[in-house]
């Protein structure tokens, strides 16, 4: 407890709204494969990615475990907890906040997938397997600064195990897997070199922010920095009470998630955009369909409306627009809006015109 | 990995893409089909397929304590534990379970992917023993590899050898052992990321190409299905239990049928035909074509092919072995550009290609077809790069730009697979294996390990397990995409807006970045006007940014050459204090006619001067482009200045063809 006073909290970022809107989101949901947070140097990302980790709800983890398995899952176990479980063990649970784990940008191979346990190898004789940042990603955020200057290397490595939740290990002697699911949170600033679009994909959300114009509110920023660093304890106190009080908006958006609805209507309007905007795959549905519905949550709804699906669009299509070569990578907002209004009577019309036939139930 | 103790989506439950899961689902029938590799955009479910289809494949019989799955019906074929156990008489344990899923990841070192020193065993017993890799488990099973566009050349030939016999030979740290290697590969890409190396596309028997559903009502049922299965898929899995098993049994059926049907002999001269039509190499085609109809109709539930069977096999046949009529009047090039590019340091790997090298010349042109399809979609596409291009320059020659940038288009893609790679001795890069060379400081601890282990019994240890000897140390070798590092130096005076030269250069440099994009190189610019040069680029690799600034880089003024061309070595330079195993190569375009001197000297001896100390400098590769327009008088300043400079020289319309992106890629592959 005595180092998160050390953090700047949350709630204290000046503006920036659709970055922090991103982040809550992912912390709502922790399936909408994170977020990537484009933008010039000094705006606050790093700062915030940190930050968040005070309001994620606590965690309940295979006490004993190094992977910090889900006790109420086996399909997310690693082969230990599986076997302790099919020997009739009870696993020892406990409580614990979630991680936020650094990927610094220099880091190498066998630091990222875990090696070969040098000591006990040594020692022993025996091959072990020692976990490296990816097992102790597992659950919570995987956090990379400058995501664009990370080794290719170790950019196929993160895409791997992004895309199955799974660490599989295949190297230095040891042949190892574990469970690997992590939200992988970004920063990059472009002007450094965009990102391979196999690793854009894999983002979730994408938010585009930019230093803020507004004179009043920039006043803002350097005043509390200011208030921040002389006086740390009494920015915490003042702080708190409103880290808190989102803490328990996103705790109540977690429960209703699984009973928000989300009707045929809205489901067309989601495929109608991800067509009409040209996006490579289904990723972006899908991705529309699950950022609509958190938002739909968090703003204590159980019905996803429009307007959840035009800002999850906004956040979902950022990074997934096909780009001509050299285009800079963004969201038509004019097109966004016309098609979404458009929406109304075409997908009205949709409905009735079109029973659907296919079925959806599966057999019986 | 086990797939099936994970949740994983289920394969009939996947929506759309009929094309794939029935090529899958024909490659599990029949396994010797020869593999399978998925083309397609990224969020397609080419993974996720892949990863479902473990859990409807046949059940096998093994043996059960066999590491290679050996199959306890073929007692010929027994790996020699078996064999030897066979022949005291032991029972062998049979056991059924589903067919293997083997996942390859991409950081796999090669130690694991063949097997190698049992490590405790021969610290225990003092003696050496194989301990099997991936490829032993992979046999009679599946061995996948995700993005296998971004697998090691290494790894990759290792791979490619098994498949190609069905054995694994192992000889390394002092074992000899061979078992039977015989797997489906199946590999899926995004084209994307850099093209597959010739050879090994020919290795698959079959190639699909799969992109992203257009029907809304298609589009909504897959949202649905997933949304459904995000929110609790244990019971989606269970709801789709049923389809899932009688796609499995009917899977089972059709390879129990396979050997039953029959194909008439007008049948089989269709296939033939087929391939021919797609003007092939070899008979590779025509034999995959006739295995995948037998496949089909077996799955269709027929005894006998039809010639709609025939259609679709050749569908997912050729695809990939689809050649031109006349062979493309560029090929002469590539016979050359081939030629240079065999990488010099890897001997053995030479001499492994060279039987190939046909293979690849056809895979080449092949793939140049493909490319050539890409082509006209991405010429279609550039058409909204015209306008761009001509708010900048009014004399617009829209035509011509766009021609220019399609036909570098086609030679680049080509060479987009094969990015310049290099052994790195810095501690950068992926380990792919060891060596008892000692150069680096880069302990390879496996390697070391295993290199002792054998000699423990005799040592004497304290405290420890394995006392380790210098003789034992064994080094890392690492590999390291190093990608080039292209530095323009522009000419920017006021000579340069007369005609279109600007227009051309401009469109030259475009295309070049594209080029770079795709290898993901790095590029800086130095563009010379009015009194002097100025870095207009610092070294990035965000091409984006390089566009934006050669789109607005004005032009007009006195002709600063030698300030140009220092400017720009300063870059190289300093650029390798940063990254030494960087390739550097500089571009000048220019016509070589200077007239502001940088140190108060004559300007053009000054840029002589510079261009003979680059020349000494063996680690930097340069090029000049003169642009200087053909007419009565001619200075030939340019082609003095590359004579100097040590550089490849051509004329601007040379940028026209292809010349100068294939003479570049000349000099930068290493």
């Amino acid at each position: 407890m005595e180092n998160q006073k050390l953090i700047y909290h949350f709630t204290a970022i000046v503006g920036q709204e659709k970055m922090k809107n991103a982040l809550i989101l992912n912390a709502i949901n922790p399936k909408l494969g994170g977020v990537l947070i484009r933008g010039e140097k000094g705006t606050a990302k790093s700062t915030a990615v940190r930050s968040l980790a005070a309001l994620l709800p606590d965690i309940e983890v295979v006490a004993d475990c190094k992977f910090g398995c889900n006790p109420h899952s086996k399909a997310q176990m690693c082969q230990e907890c599986i076997n302790r479980i099919d020997s009739g063990e009870d696993l020892p649970i406990k409580k614990t906040k979630t991680r936020v784990i650094e990927l610094p940008v220099g880091s190498t191979e066998d630091r990222v997938v875990g090696t070969l346990d040098l000591e006990h190898a040594i020692k022993k004789g025996e091959k072990r397997f020692e976990p490296g940042i990816l097992a102790e990603a597992n659950r919570g955020i995987l956090y990379v600064d400058e995501v664009n200057l990370l080794d290719d290397h170790i950019v196929d490595i993160l895409l791997d195990s992004a895309a199955m939740g799974v660490n599989v290990v295949e190297r230095e002697g040891v042949s190892y897997s574990h469970p690997a699911e992590f939200i992988l949170i970004g920063t990059m600033n472009p002007e450094e070199g965009e990102l391979r679009p196999q690793l854009l994909d894999r983002f979730g959300l994408c938010v585009h922010i930019q230093g803020i114009a507004d004179l009043d509110q920039r006043v803002e920023v350097v005043k509390r920095r200011a208030s921040y660093e002389q006086d740390p304890a009494g920015f915490h106190e003042a702080w708190i009470e409103e880290d808190e009080r989102l803490q328990q908006a996103i705790v109540r958006a977690k429960g209703l998630l699984e009973h928000v609805t989300i009707s045929d209507d809205i489901l067309y309007l989601i495929a109608r955009i991800a067509i009409d905007m040209n996006v490579d795959g289904h990723r972006a549905d899908i991705m529309m369909m699950k950022a609509s519905k958190t938002l739909a949550a968090f703003n204590g709804r159980s019905e996803v409306l429009k307007e959840d699906v035009q800002k999850a669009a906004d956040m979902a299509l950022q990074h997934r627009m096909r780009r001509k070569p050299f285009q800079k990578p963004g969201v038509e907002e004019g097109k966004l809006k016309g098609i979404i209004s458009h929406a109304h009577s075409h997908t009205h019309e949709h409905a009735h015109t079109r029973p659907h036939k296919h079925s959806d139930a599966p057999p019986a | 990995m086990d797939w099936t103790t994970k949740d994983i989506y289920p394969f009939s439950a996947i929506v759309g893409q009929e094309k794939m899961t029935r090529a899958l689902i024909l490659n599990a029938i029949c396994p010797s089909l020869g593999g399978l590799l998925i083309r397609g955009e990224k969020g397609t479910a080419k993974s996720t397929a892949v990863r479902a289809l473990a859990a409807v494949l046949p059940e096998i019989e093994v043996v059960s304590v066999c590491p290679f799955n050996c199959d306890p019906h073929e007692h010929e074929r027994l790996c020699p534990q078996c064999k030897a156990r066979l022949n005291q008489g032991l029972d062998l344990h049979v056991r059924k379970r589903k067919t293997n899923v083997i996942d390859l990841p991409l950081g796999a070192t090669e130690d694991m992917v063949l097997g190698s020193l049992d490590l405790e065993y021969a610290v225990k017993e003092g003696k050496r023993r194989f301990t099997p890799g991936l490829l032993a488990s992979a046999h009679r099973g599946i061995l996948y590899i995700d993005e296998i566009n971004l697998l090691n050349d290494h790894i990759v030939d290792v791979i490619l050898d098994a498949a190609g016999m069905g054995i694994n030979i192992v000889e390394r740290e002092g074992i000899s052992y061979v078992h039977r290697a015989e797997f489906i590969l199946i590999g899926t890409m995004n084209p994307e990321e850099g093209e597959l190396r010739p050879q090994l596309l020919d290795r698959f028997g079959m190639c699909i190409q799969i992109e992203g559903i257009e029907d809304p009502d298609e589009r909504v049922r897959l949202i649905k299905l997933r949304e459904r299965f995000d929110r609790n898929s244990t019971d989606f899995i269970k709801a789709y239990q049923d389809r899932q098993n009688s796609l499995s049994q009917k899977i089972m059926r059709a390879k129990e049928q396979l050997p039953h049907i029959t194909i008439s002999d007008k049948m089989v001269q269709l296939c033939s035909i087929l391939a021919l039509d797609a003007f092939v190499a070899g008979h590779r085609a025509d034999i995959v074509i006739r295995k995948t109809a037998l496949a089909i109709a077996c799955y269709e539930g027929r005894d006998e092919v039809t010639e709609h069977d025939v259609n679709e096999a050749a569908d997912l046949v050729l695809l990939h072995r689809m050649r031109m009529p006349p062979p493309p009047p560029q090929h002469r090039h590539e016979e050359k550009e081939r030629a240079q590019e065999e990488p010099p340091d890897d001997e053995k790997k030479k001499e492994k290609e060279k039987p190939e090298t046909q293979n690849q010349q056809e895979a080449e042109v092949r793939e140049d077809q493909e490319v050539e399809k890409k082509d006209q979609e991405e010429s279609e596409r550039s058409l909204s790069h015209i306008p761009m291009l001509e708010k900048v320059f009014p004399v617009g020659d829209a035509f011509k730009v766009k021609r220019i940038q399609t036909e570098r288009d086609r030679t680049l893609r080509k060479g987009s697979g094969r990015r310049s790679r290099t052994r790195t001795s810095s501690k950068a890069g992926r380990y792919i294996m060891s060596t008892m060379e000692r150069k680096t400081n880069d302990l390879a601890l496996d390697a070391t390990l295993r290199a002792a282990a054998p000699y423990q019994k005799r040592r004497s240890r304290e405290d420890v397990a394995i006392a380790i000897e210098d003789s034992d140390i064994r080094e890392k070798i690492r590999e390291k995409r190093v990608g080039n590092f292209i530095v323009f130096v522009v000419d920017a005076s006021g000579s340069m807006g007369a005609g279109k030269r600007m227009i051309e250069t401009k469109g030259a440099i475009l295309s070049l970045l594209v080029d770079a994009y795709q290898k993901r190189d790095k590029v800086a610019m130095v563009a010379f006007k009015g009194d002097r040069a100025e870095v207009l680029l610092p070294p990035t690799s965000s091409i984006e940014l390089a566009h934006r600034l050669l789109e607005d880089l004005p032009t007009g003024g006195k002709t600063p050459l030698p300030h140009g061309i220092s400017l720009g070595y300063q870059i190289i330079q300093s650029y390798f204090h940063k990254d030494p195993h960087i390739y550097p190569l500089l571009i000048l375009v220019s016509d070589g006619k200077a007239n502001v001197s940088q140190y108060g000297g004559k300007p053009l001896s000054e840029a002589m001067e510079m261009a003979e100390e680059i020349k000494n400098d063996t680690r930097v590769n340069t090029a000049v482009v003169d642009v200087e327009k053909p007419g009565l008088i001619s200075f030939g300043l340019a082609r003095q200045l590359s004579l100097q400079m040590g550089a490849r020289y051509f004329k601007i319309e040379d940028l026209k063809a292809d010349t100068l992106v294939e003479v570049l890629r000349e000099d930068l592959l290493v």
